[in-house]
């Protein structure tokens, strides 16, 4: 029988019926820009097959941030003729991407000016953390990520080398991912804390669940008690990742551990992690001080010997962490002054028992309502950028140096 | 109810959401009014600011009828 390669409510798709739909593909595009996530991977697969390189864009992105990244609706429609490599077998595929000489992933993260950063990964870079093993061969993923990070990505390629089975239960009403998951015997799950927070209930149990992996946010202690109760037989890994690196560090609980062969590529200067270079995707956004990325991941070192062991504690920069997605309150600011009768606005953080961080904004309006300033952002913002309480003020308060007051 | 009725429909208004739902004491967030993570985020903002309550403090409330219960303690 086929192994199943990809699963999505009535989408059921096996590997040999991921080749054929690839071997069907005749135009090619450098940037995937697309909604329905098994097409993706069919595009994903195709560049690996054909060996050209790609950028992901997030589906959800308006002409307003796609024009801001700087790509125009005529780049998302280029696309070339080619003649593909037509493969027969599952085998043949394995084969032929494992020798790639130009395919390129690039990816896009929240930049802290408001621009976000454009990463490019080679493939050993993006998949420098997969376990390919026969372990890992009867492996069964529930995806719980946007597609088109760089999380997303780490699942799917970690499922495809292995040719596990991959359930979307991303976004899924809770009672349906609670059954897929106990159908489909799902043994993976790799979230964000927010992920789980909606998905844990009281006295529900998963047993096929092996491993949890949470990673984009900070997990916090109630969360994993309740974690332990709800998959009684797995083990819970807390992930340290970056667009820019890729995973780098896990935890089986608050403390991480810096490997022994990434030693000599990470340096903690003032409590903050710094990456080499030579570790991380290839950018010209990424700002390196003598060949070192200052991450602004703000920790506290445990211990330093023989192994560095810490915890994080914040993040240096004003972003913004709303469940797992980085919002930079600049660039919300910036819309929301562009709409007529918005004369000043302050975008900030509160904490949020689902999402970690929820968008608040303080605001002063000549005559406009919530319901009508929302509606505008709908269609310049991604969701999570937009804010979700507005607090209708007569006066914003600035620092002495005129910055708003955060 | 009143008033968590009038936060609802903030939520689902905002949203613009087709959902027409005589709101009950069995009616689901997430399977009957389609919450999604961050309406839940700002139903919990919204409780807070009119009850002084987070309704998610000690993990998900699924019902109307559960969020009553943390409202009046």
């Amino acid at each position: 029988m086929d192994k199943l390669f990809w699963i999505d409510d009535d989408i059921i798709k096996s590997y040999q019926q991921l080749i054929k739909d690839t071997n069907n593909i005749n135009l090619f595009k450098n940037i995937i820009y697309e909604n329905k996530s098994y097409v993706l991977y069919v595009k994903i697969v195709h560049s690996l097959i054909n060996d050209y390189p790609i950028t992901l864009l997030d589906c959800d992105f308006s002409n307003t941030e796609l024009t801001n990244l700087g790509f125009l609706t005529l780049d998302l429609q280029k696309s070339k003729i080619i003649h593909p490599k037509i493969l027969h077998s599952v085998d043949e595929l394995f084969v032929t991407i494992s020798n790639l000489n130009n395919w390129k992933i690039t990816l896009l993260t929240s930049g802290t000016t408001g621009v976000p950063k454009k990463i490019t990964h080679t493939f050993s870079s993006i998949t420098k953390s997969v376990k390919i093993s026969k372990s890992h061969n009867a492996d069964i993923w529930g995806f719980a990520y946007n597609p088109t990070h760089m999380a997303g990505i780490q699942v799917f390629f970690q499922a495809f080398l292995n040719m596990n089975t991959i359930v979307n239960i991303f976004n899924k009403p809770l009672r349906n991912m609670h059954l897929l998951v106990e159908n489909y015997l799902i043994s993976h799950i790799s979230a964000t804390p927010t992920f789980y927070r909606l998905f844990v209930q009281k006295e529900v149990t998963f047993v096929s669940i092996k491993q949890v992996s949470c990673g984009g946010e900070k997990l916090e202690k109630n969360l994993k008690i309740r974690l332990k109760k709800c998959f009684p037989y797995a083990k819970i890994r807390n992930i340290y990742a970056s667009t820019e690196a890729g995973s780098l560090f896990a935890s089986k609980g608050e403390y991480f551990k810096i490997p022994q062969k990434l030693s000599q590529y990470i340096k903690i200067i003032d409590s903050e992690i710094l990456i080499h270079k030579d570790i991380l995707g290839v950018s010209n956004d990424i700002p390196l001080q003598n060949g070192w990325y200052y991450s602004g991941d703000i920790i506290e070192i445990i211990e330093d010997d023989p192994e560095i062991i810490f915890k994080f504690l914040h993040r240096k920069n004003e972003m913004i962490n709303v469940g797992g997605y980085k919002v930079n309150p600049n660039e919300v600011e910036e819309e929301i002054r562009k709409i007529e009768n918005v004369n000043s606005v302050r975008v900030y953080g509160l904490k949020n028992s689902v999402l970690g961080n929820i968008l608040c904004a303080d605001i002063v309006v000549n005559d406009i309502t919530e319901k009508e300033i929302r509606k505008i952002l709908s269609s310049k913002l991604q969701p999570f950028k937009s804010p979700r309480f507005f607090n209708f003020v007569k006066k914003i308060e600035i620092t002495r140096t005129g910055k708003i007051k955060r | 109810m009143e008033q968590l009725n009038a936060i609802i429909k903030i939520i689902t208004d905002n949203k613009d959401s087709n959902i027409l739902l005589e709101i009950s004491l069995d009616t689901d967030l997430r399977v009957d009014l389609d919450f999604d993570s961050l309406d839940l985020a700002e139903l919990t903002v919204r409780c807070e600011h009119a009850f002084g309550v987070d309704i998610f403090d000690d993990g998900i409330v699924t019902t109307i009828k559960e969020i009553m219960e943390k409202i009046s303690g």
